[in-house]
């Protein structure tokens, strides 16, 4: 296993993270588990969800859109983006919105280890 | 469609950071249950954040994903997903994966059971119930949650116990009413299970009806929250549940009743004074509180840490942009976002092409996953 400084936290954001870590506070205030446990449990899911989506998903998607906003700090990427339009890969399927946030990370540092 | 993967692949992901900490609660000595305790509060958030059709809920059209019997738990709604139609032949054929199922319609905390229903995934619990309708009814009257929110454990298996058997049970009831000692107990439950097939089915229902009862008031999260006491009796009825449910017939009902006086008991005990245990909880409590302040400290220390910690990151990612962008602030919750890795941003002048990995995206209350999306916006 490798060292777990080595994964990304950013998808700790995402909705999956987000349930994860509302779970986890409710275990640790109900004193079920201490919080470096669940620091652990988190850690776990940086690996996991990111070996998992490179692994496992095959979909592709493209998008346009007019950029709001950029910033590049820290090796992360963060756009705004509005009036954007999804288009996934079968080209069945187009999603609307008006505005969308990117926050991306270096595909580099998960390479390297 | 990448939304539909999103089901089986966040499914993945959550058995598999399930199965990677078991090794962490095992060293920590924590207990198991609240292991899955956290599977399963991880998806009833999940479903609740209505992202994407998961595997272990009850399915309109159920694309195969195995009958997860999870699924009533996530939503409350006990749906007969036709997969479970199926099943029903196989279930009512062989009592022992019925048993298993027979507590899951009706409860939000399915938790007690999760081990072993895992693994007879097949058997969906409704079917299980339909199994014997005849039987189910002369409990209903005792079956309401209103009252048993009220009732306690005892008192409720004290009325199992009476509906089932009238006048044998006596012996059984009073020792419940008594809180007498639990061993004894078994003994006598012994002889009367020793009776013909009908018998032990009913007492099949009897115990199911008594779980579905204990079980249906919980709050979502199964436990009395903030109370020191009483997740530790919660957890104990998990270790003895699943254990029950693995054991058909006689020896189940008596590890349930074996647990329903075991709790019993300590709620007359009440931390080895006789003090309704409610009122001991609340002193506990607040020594609890006192002490996580000063002597264990580090209980809390970490706690603050970690918030200080998602903090920080907010701040790198998140708060800065938050402070430009003013209606920014749903944007985690509700809102239209993207978490991915980049290969490639390239600009020229004020084009941008960008070509991203691995990303997770939520627009419009669903969430897609890709493996691979290339962008192109002006600025």
């Amino acid at each position: 296993m490798a060292a777990p400084n080595s994964y990304y936290d950013l998808y700790r954001h995402g909705s999956l993270g987000v349930a994860l870590t509302d779970s986890l506070d409710e275990l640790i205030g109900d004193e079920r588990i201490d919080p470096q446990l669940a620091m652990k449990v988190l850690t776990q899911f940086d690996r996991v969800i990111a070996e998992t989506l490179q692994e496992k998903v095959k979909a592709r998607l493209t998008f346009k859109g007019s950029l709001d906003t950029y910033r590049f700090c820290d090796e992360v990427w963060t756009f705004l983006i509005r009036n954007v339009t999804f288009k996934l890969d079968n080209g069945a399927q187009t999603i609307q919105a008006d505005k969308v946030k990117i926050v991306s990370c270096s595909s580099k540092k998960t390479e390297d280890k | 469609m990448s939304n539909s993967a999103v089901g089986p692949i966040y499914d993945s992901i959550i058995s598999e950071v399930i199965n990677s900490v078991r090794v962490d609660f095992e060293e920590t000595g924590v207990d198991e249950s609240a292991l899955e305790d956290l599977k399963k509060l991880w998806q009833s958030k999940l479903s609740q954040m209505n992202i994407a059709q998961f595997p272990w809920d009850p399915k309109p059209d159920p694309p195969p994903a195995p009958a997860d019997a999870n699924a009533p738990a996530a939503s409350g709604a006990p749906g007969a997903p036709p997969s479970g139609a199926a099943s029903y032949t196989q279930s009512s054929l062989t009592p022992q994966p019925s048993a298993q199922g027979l507590t899951l319609p009706g409860s939000m905390m399915p938790a007690s059971n999760g081990v072993p229903i895992k693994t007879e995934a097949g058997y969906s619990a409704e079917p299980a119930i339909k199994q014997e309708p005849g039987l189910t009814t002369p409990m209903i009257p005792a079956y309401n949650p209103a009252n048993g929110a009220r009732a306690t454990a005892a008192q409720r298996a004290a009325m199992a116990l009476e509906n089932q058997f009238g006048q044998r049970a006596a012996a059984s009831i009073n020792a419940l009413q008594n809180g007498m000692a639990a061993p004894q107990q078994q003994p006598q439950q012994q002889p009367q299970q020793v009776d013909p097939q009908q018998q032990y089915r009913q007492n099949l229902a009897a115990s199911m009806q008594q779980r579905m009862q204990q079980q249906a008031p919980r709050p979502p999260n199964g436990l009395p929250t903030s109370q020191m006491d009483g997740t530790g009796d919660a957890a104990a009825d998990q270790e003895d549940q699943p254990a029950a449910a693995a054991i058909p017939d006689r020896a189940e009902i008596d590890a349930h009743l074996h647990a329903q006086l075991l709790a019993r008991a300590k709620e007359m005990e009440g931390g080895g004074l006789m003090v309704p245990l409610r009122k001991a909880v609340k002193d506990d409590r607040s020594i609890a509180r006192k002490s996580g302040g000063d002597g264990t400290g580090q209980l809390d220390g970490p706690d603050e840490d970690m918030d200080g910690d998602e903090d920080a990151i907010n701040s790198d990612l998140d708060d800065p942009d938050e402070a430009a962008d003013d209606d920014d602030d749903d944007e985690d919750e509700m809102g239209h976002m993207m978490l991915c890795l980049y290969d490639k941003v390239q600009r020229v002048k004020n084009k941008w092409k960008c070509i991203l990995k691995d990303g997770v995206l939520t627009v419009n209350n669903k969430e897609y996953v890709f493996h691979k999306a290339t962008g192109e916006y002006e600025w």
